[in-house]
Order: C-alpha cells, then structure tokens, then sequence
C-alpha cells in the first residue's frame, strides 16, 4: 500500500493542538503516602484535556532539591495505569521525576468513557471528528502540558517513553528532549496490519474484515497518525526499541522511519529478552539524562 | 547475580489449608454458572469463532472471558484455560484456537469486563483485603478461574478428559492453582510463576506489584503477622503438593518481576512426578517465551493430542 501523507495533515495537528490550548488544565494533586518512600513522593494527579474530559496520572517527585530530569510514562493501549512500569526499580524514582497518565478510556481515566482492548484503536474511526485516538494524543499532550508547569522538572531534561504516542507526543509538542518508543500500531498500520494476526494490529483486521467498504477512509484517517509523517518533527534524542531481525517490526521495517526523524536516533534490535533490552534502555536513558559515567538504577536481578 | 537454585521459601502451609479451600469450594458449588456464550462478529475470522462469555463465580460476581474454537473444529476437542498476567489485560485467544483447542481466556473479578462488582484497581489487587484470609482478593479471583473449567465443561465440543492450563507471571501462578484444584486438568505449563514465594519476592525484589505488600507493611506497621498468615492460604507453594499432573515450568534467571529463586522453591514443591523446569539464563520475566513457546506447544501436543 503506498502511504500518502494528507494534505491538511499540518493543519489538522495544528488545530488539534489550537483547541488543547483553549482548554484550562485546572490541575488537582494529591499526595498518596502509601506509595511515597523515604526517597520519593507520590502524588494523584488531576488534569482537563480536550473534550473537556478529565484525567488522571501518578506523579512520583524524588526527595531533595530540583529540578530533576523526567520521565513522561505515555498513556497505553492497554487498560492499567502503572506508577511506574511493571519490573521497574522503584528506586528510580529517587532520581527522576516520573508521571504516568491515563488517556481518557484507560482505569482511572474511565468516566464517562471506559475504552475496551481490544476496542481503544478502532473506537469511532470511521470518521475522523469522532476518532477516539485523536483525544488519546490531545491527552498525551496535556501531560507534557502539565509537566512544564511543574517547578520540579528540569526542562532541558524530558524523557517521553512508551509506545506510538512517545513520538507523537515529541513531534506535536516541543517539551520533549528524548524519546524511547517501541512502536506497534502506528506505523504504516494499514501495511503492518496485514502481516499479522497479532493484537494489537489485528484490531484493525477486526473492523475492515467486518466493514471491508471502508478501507479507504480508513486508511485515509490512520495517515494524519501514521508515525512515518510524524517522524521529521521530532527532534528530541530517540531510542527505537524494535523487534528481532525476524519480527514484524524488524530493524531493516522499522528503518524508514529512523531514518526520518530529525534527532539522533539509535535503533535496538531485540534480543528477544526483556533483560537484555530492558538492561539496554536504562543504560540509554541513564547516559542520555544523567552522563556517561553514571551507574543506571536496575532491579537487583540485572546486576 | 548468581541465583541460588536451592532456596527456601519461607512460607508455611497452614494446617487447615485443605478445610479452608474446600469450604470455599462447597460455597461456590451452590452458585449457578448460567453461562452466556455469544459470538462476537467483530473478533472472529473465517477460520474461528470468538465468543464473549460471562458466567457466576463466588459471591455471585459475573465473571466474563474470551472464548475461541477452531470452525472446523473436530470434536470433542482438548481444550485450554488460558490464565492473565496481573495487570495485562486478558489475550483473545485466536491463536490457541488457530492450533487446534477449543481455549477460554479468563477475565478474572476485577479485569476489564468483570469489574462492576469487583474492582480494587492496580496497584490494589495484590493488597486487598490482605489482614483477613476470609476476604483477601485472591479468593475469589482464583475461584474465577478455577470456575472456568466449568464452563469447559459444560461445552459439547469440550473432550473433557483432555483439558490443559497455561498463562505466564500471574498467569503461571494462577496454572499452579488450578492445576492443583482441579483434578479435570490433564497437561499445565506455568511461566515464570507469580504469586508464589510472596513474602520472599518483597525482600528479592524492588518492582512492582510485589512492591505493594511493602508498601502495605510500612503503612500499616504491625500488620506483619496477619499479612504473612493470609498469604500462607493464597500462596502457590502451599498449593503445589496437590498438582499430580504432568506439568512444565519456565523461569528466567534475570527475572525482574517474579524472582527466579521463588521458582526453584516452587518447582521444588510440585507434587507430579512428571514435572520439567526449564530455566533460561539471560532472561528477564518473559523467561525465555520465544523459545519456550515452541515447547509449550509441543508438551500441549503431547499430553493433549497424542501426539499427533
């Protein structure tokens, strides 16, 4: 399938972005001190995103004076809001700042829209005013929105790391100094989507094998999300975690969009172990935020 | 780090953990399954059927799942209880059915879809209720999954004598349970095993979910011992001399999540006589998955095909 970028695509992000700014955040925090330690605080935080619909994410804040580095948990495809991600060393947090936020859909963030998954990426798509996911990215960017306002990050030090919105969240929004993504539905979906029976991919094949007549229009809409357009205006530090040589989305996939983006990148090809590639991300990220020579904060399993 | 292959989980079975699950067991045979299976137009494909199920678990909480049978299926057909990780949300399970098993993925209380009634959240699960064995979460939620070889049974495309169970971190915790309490269950295979070793895992470990117990502890000092006498019911190591079928158990050396050392003491604890462990070094909580897949499947093969 031949990807064509749309020709609105920069005005459709631009006033997507126009109408997030007219919205307050009008934030709410809360301190939860079962999850604060001797080293960190953890705080429930409360943000509008567009809509207006409200959200909510996990602020963890290290003890001691900032501004510290951070790292922005981009909301997921999937249903569970984490602090921090599962395996983790919560020692992490005595060195950055971190937050975790939930799009609207997702646990915490669920009222009045509780999304299903699989159902997130198809929810409304045959029309692009109605497409869930464009609300997903407005909410990815009001994280980074709130984030700014705080005092305790340092701004020359904002680390966006998950999945698809990762990028989107550095390409529509200029809060973003690095970036570690492991893309899996973003990318040249309606291409990917066919070679794969695979969720979250096969989401996708879901709907158009149910409403084959509108495969133009949704191919159509998913380009105004296709990372691949996207990729010229991150210019933030970027990690690309991609799958293993033989994996759906291989180094050699995957390439087409390294090669666009306008920051440094560096591509890690799996090692089909979360050890490894876990081990290879800290040391990224630790580099990057902290320096050359400092020690990366690992579970004791990976020493 | 060098994990030490002979380590002793510290739990204690408590004497009257056979009383205490078996009345729990006679509570929920009072409950009607009434199980609702309808096709799911969306999800299914030319090859298979995917049907949306609910069904009664304890405390009349509805309990929904995924169930997907091959459309050429010939039966009676084995059949697999695929069990969820903690926080990941639980898999279609298109591909078992693509390898020829009628497979039902639970949505145990508390999951999207089964969490009207039910819902401590994440983190929360793991907490719940933890000073009062009577109402601990893991209750409930592992008779959820137990109640899943019911509705197995009650399919007429279900060969009842050939039912498996697989999952991987909680899942492999929750294949150590309903290996143990369900005697229907032929063949399990447990990946890097949660929810075993519990008061172990929260001094091996510094991540989450094991880091909600400590959390729990340091807010609620004093709480130690009756903490500790709810997990002794709840852990899979107290359940493993019950499991007497072939089972097959994969860890990671580097697990981050579920520490390895929690799996030698459970494998070590498995009743079966027919039991493997496969360990991966250089492996984090995915303990191996891309090569041990290939294995899972053939032991499924083997134990639940024939072979053939």
């Amino acid at each position: 399938m031949v990807n064509v970028r749309p020709s609105d695509f920069g005005r459709f992000w631009y006033t997507a972005v126009k109408d997030l700014s007219d919205v307050p955040i009008r934030p709410e925090i809360e301190p939860i001190p079962i999850r604060s330690t001797e080293f960190a605080d953890l705080f429930a935080v409360r943000i509008t995103s567009s809509g207006p619909y409200r959200l909510q994410g996990y602020l963890s804040v290290p003890k001691g004076e900032g501004p510290f580095p951070t790292i922005y948990y981009v909301p997921k495809n999937a249903s569970v809001l984490e602090i921090i991600p599962q395996g983790t060393s919560n020692l992490i947090r005595s060195r950055y700042v971190t937050f975790s936020l939930a799009c609207r859909g997702m646990r915490n963030s669920d009222k009045p829209y509780a999304a299903m998954y699989p159902g997130q990426l198809t929810d409304g798509i045959s029309d692009p005013n109605t497409y869930m996911y464009k609300g997903v990215v407005s909410d990815t960017l009001r994280g980074l929105d709130y984030l700014m306002s705080r005092p305790e990050v340092d701004k020359m030090l904002v680390l966006a790391w998950g999945n698809d919105n990762a990028v989107l969240a550095a390409a529509l929004h200029d809060g973003v100094t690095h970036v570690v993504t492991t893309p899996a539905y973003l990318f040249d979906t309606m291409d990917f989507c066919q070679m794969t029976d695979s969720y979250p991919l096969e989401e996708f094949n879901d709907y158009l094998r149910l409403f084959q007549d509108e495969i133009g229009s949704i191919s159509t809409i998913l380009e105004y999300y296709n990372l691949r357009w996207h990729a010229q205006s991150v210019t933030a530090s970027t990690l690309i975690m991609s799958d293993h040589s033989s994996g759906l989305l291989s180094p050699k996939r995957i390439r087409p969009l390294a090669d666009r983006i306008a920051g440094e990148v560096t591509v890690h090809e799996s090692e089909r172990s979360s050890y490894r590639d876990g081990l290879f991300a800290e040391k990224w990220v630790t580099s990057h935020l902290i320096g050359d020579g400092a020690e990366p904060i690992i579970p004791g399993h990976w020493v | 780090m060098t994990v030490d292959r002979n380590y002793k989980c510290r739990v204690q079975k408590p004497e009257d953990f056979d009383e205490f699950w078996s009345n729990i067991i006679n509570e929920v045979s009072m409950v009607q399954l009434d199980p609702l299976c309808e096709v799911d137009e969306l999800r299914s494909t030319p090859e298979i059927f995917v049907y949306e199920v609910f069904y009664n678990s304890l405390d009349g909480v509805r309990v929904s799942g995924w169930y997907a049978v091959p459309r050429d299926l010939s039966v009676p057909a084995p059949a697999i209880l695929l069990v969820p990780g903690y926080q990941s949300d639980p898999p279609i399970p298109k591909d078992w059915a693509a390898k020829g098993y009628a497979c039902l993925s639970v949505n145990p209380r508390g999951k999207v879809r089964s969490r009207i009634q039910f819902d401590p959240g994440y983190p929360g699960l793991l907490t719940y209720g933890i000073v009062d064995r009577n109402v601990y979460s893991y209750r409930g939620f592992y008779v959820d999954t137990w109640r899943g070889i019911d509705f197995l049974l009650s399919r007429s495309e279900v060969d009842n004598s050939r039912i498996g169970v697989t999952g991987s971190s909680q899942g492999g915790g929750l294949t150590i349970t309903t290996s143990a309490m369900r005697s229907e269950i032929k063949a399990a295979a447990a990946g890097a095993p949660y929810l075993c070793g519990y008061m172990d895992a929260i001094e091996l470990t510094d991540t989450y979910p094991y880091q909600e117990i400590n959390d729990y502890l340091k807010s609620n000092p004093g709480s130690l011992e009756s903490v500790e006498q709810t997990l002794s019911y709840f852990d899979g190591i107290s359940f493993a001399d019950k499991i007497d079928c072939p089972i097959i158990v994969n860890i990671g050396l580097q697990d981050n999540v579920c520490p390895p050392e929690t799996g030698f003491a459970l494998f070590e604890m498995i009743g079966s006589g027919d039991k493997q462990l496969y360990e991966y070094d250089g492996h984090g909580h995915e303990a191996g998955r891309y090569v041990h897949s290939a294995i899972v499947d053939k032991f499924f093969e083997q134990r639940l095909k024939g072979g053939l």
